[in-house]
């Protein structure tokens, strides 16, 4: 008998169970699931909803009714996957913050990133006490599983200075990115026409979206060679209005979001791609897709992007004010060769965040804990 | 790569969008089935000139008897034309030009057996759209035009005589891949048509079940009433 594994999310689906929109965090999970299938165990995914069960990509989700959440924590959650989940021989928590207030025996928590340095977070978690409350659960969820798998570096740093007792859990596995798909391809344009600059994320503040539309007016008035593409989705309908209305009023954006087969095409047409966050980051994917396409990424000093850009070498880590965004563009589209060579290094240093390396050490992690 | 298979149901649309539409469909279907719903001018025609139309004729027309059971005819005509991918569209609707690259790589994903698209309704002219009430195609959210045919699910159909959808209900309950490309609906354009639709609407929906009396009215509210946006190429 195959050994089965719970994976416990708060929304994969919706809470309704009718949408889905696959960002990052969708086919990071998406992908765990294949490798933890192909290490020859069955895998189940449980998440908020009220009660319905669905399948994706082969895999069964199902829903429990518990929306609740205090102090950033999901304890009705936690709890009744406990209950539910009893059959299963290992879990893994997919979110760090559903490991609290308690574990199955053999479990995994992932970190996909600090998200607390997003300044709504202090809205929520603001007054003393309701952050030493947080504080104080993150230490339990932090002490149940036998495992802490963080994509970035940060995460652990941050951990280690807050609650240094769990210094020996964590492991650090990368985000990843397909290097075969996402490789470097000439363009179809003959050089030297535009350039290129893409922004390849959700229109969403934290992502730094408002400073990169205020930027581009700037440039596309300065350049009459410059184009900017916004490529994503937006967090509801009334965003992707906005959007719209606002590439209506501009010379040279565009604004559209592609299948995922589509983007390695994406970013082979860019120049220049900004990841340039202002918090609530890991080691994007967007960030690595596009460095193993061989373009130069202007990213934010933000969660674990200074894990994979080095300031100068392959791209540029700086805080995403308009000002700084629009030097650190106009500088690698003034200065091709500089542009090639930092595109260039960043498909270098993007073999060493390939898949196969991602599986190897997920599937030694899983090793370790679930036997 | 899968084949794509395009169907509609056409009646008098001679002097109206056909040909485009077909034209259109084109560049990046492999196959279009039409039900000719018993027209009286050169629609049937037109339909003949192209190559990728295989067309049905109706004796007599279904429309305003039965809109289902048109639907469900046209739905088994393309079934026995062995679909892959099934794109539901109507003869006065255009697929975004960037539809043309993109439908290679949204036939081809394996994660969503249905995709969904925002319907935009053109207004007096090709460059801009309705966006007051339900007219508002971001509050009216994404419909599915495309399936992937799965023999195994159920080909029922409501039994509504008006709005009764395109495809079979099991069809319209799946997950769908929601894509940024736009439906143009060019039905609305010619204002002079309007009034007519109209009253249709109200012979057909004398109680208001389908939709209330106020989105009716709407259909032929005086200029000053209707808030329209400007169309742009997003790529």
């Amino acid at each position: 008998m195959p050994k089965k594994l719970a994976l416990l999310t708060t929304n994969f689906f919706n809470p309704a169970g009718d949408r889905i929109i696959m960002g990052g965090a969708e086919r990071y999970q998406v992908d765990l699931c294949r490798l933890i299938k192909k290490l020859g165990m069955d895998v189940e995914v449980w998440q908020i909803g009220d009660g319905w069960t669905k399948e994706f990509d082969g895999v069964k989700i199902r829903s429990i009714p518990a929306t609740k959440s205090e102090f950033n924590t999901f304890p009705e959650l936690n709890m009744a996957f406990y209950e539910n989940a009893m059959s299963f021989d290992y879990a893994i928590y997919f979110i760090l913050a559903l490991a609290f207030p308690i574990v199955h025996e053999k479990s995994i928590a992932i970190s996909h990133g600090v998200y607390w340095d997003w300044p709504g977070f202090h809205i929520s978690t603001g007054r003393q006490e309701a952050h030493q409350e947080w504080i104080r659960r993150m230490g339990v969820a932090l002490t149940g599983p036998q495992k802490l798998v963080s994509v970035d570096t940060n995460t652990i740093n941050f951990f280690n200075g807050t609650l240094p007792g769990n210094y020996n859990k964590w492991e650090y596995i990368p985000n990843y990115v397909d290097t075969d798909l996402f490789c470097p391809k000439e363009r179809k344009e003959p050089e030297g026409e535009k350039v290129k600059v893409l922004f390849p994320r959700r229109m969403v503040p934290v992502r730094g979206v408002n400073e990169t539309m205020r930027a581009a007016e700037i440039l596309t008035r300065r350049y009459p060679w410059i184009e900017f593409h916004f490529c994503g989705r937006g967090h509801d309908d009334k965003v992707e209005r906005l959007m719209t209305q606002w590439i209506n009023t501009q010379e040279r954006c565009f604004y559209y979001w592609k299948p995922f087969e589509m983007m390695p095409e994406i970013y082979q047409q860019a120049d220049i791609v900004l990841i340039p966050s202002r918090s609530t980051e890991g080691t994007s994917l967007a960030a690595l897709e596009a460095m193993a396409c061989g373009k130069p990424v202007i990213a934010g000093l933000a969660g674990g992007l200074s894990d994979i850009i080095l300031q100068g070498y392959n791209g540029y880590l700086i805080k995403p004010s308009v000002e700084n965004l629009v030097n650190a563009i106009e500088e690698l589209a003034l200065d091709k060769v500089k542009s090639k060579l930092m595109g260039n290094r960043g498909r270098e240093v993007a073999m060493s965040f390939s898949k196969k390396i991602w599986e190897e050490r997920w599937a030694k992690a899983m090793s370790e804990v679930f036997r | 790569m899968p084949k794509l298979t395009a169907m509609m149901t056409v009646k008098n649309e001679g002097n109206r969008y056909l040909k485009r539409c077909l034209e259109a469909l084109e560049k990046y279907v492999d196959e279009i089935v039409v039900l000719d719903d018993a027209s009286t001018d050169e629609t049937p025609e037109i339909c003949l000139k192209f190559p990728l139309v295989k067309l049905y004729r109706n004796e007599s027309s279904m429309f305003l008897v039965d809109e289902s059971k048109l639907r469900e005819k046209l739905w088994h005509y393309t079934i026995e034309n062995k679909p892959e991918w099934i794109l539901a569209i109507d003869a006065d609707e255009l697929m975004e030009e960037s539809g043309i690259k993109e439908f290679p790589y949204l036939i081809k994903q394996k994660d969503f057996n249905a995709i969904s698209f925002r319907l935009f309704d053109c207004w007096e002219s090709e460059e801009y759209y309705r966006t007051d009430g339900i007219w508002n195609p971001w509050l009216r959210g994404f419909s599915i035009y495309g399936v992937k045919y799965q023999p195994q699910l159920a080909d029922h159909w409501p039994s509504l005589k008006f709005h009764c959808g395109r495809f079979p209900l099991a069809y319209r309950k799946l997950l769908s891949y929601e894509t940024t490309l736009r439906i143009k609906h060019l039905g609305w354009i010619d204002s002079n048509l309007n009034k007519a639709k109209y009253e249709r609407c109200l012979r057909q929906d004398p109680n208001f079940e389908y939709m209330s009396k106020e989105h009716y009215e709407s259909i032929i509210y005086p200029p000053e009433k209707i808030k329209l946006e400007k169309w742009v190429e997003l790529l």
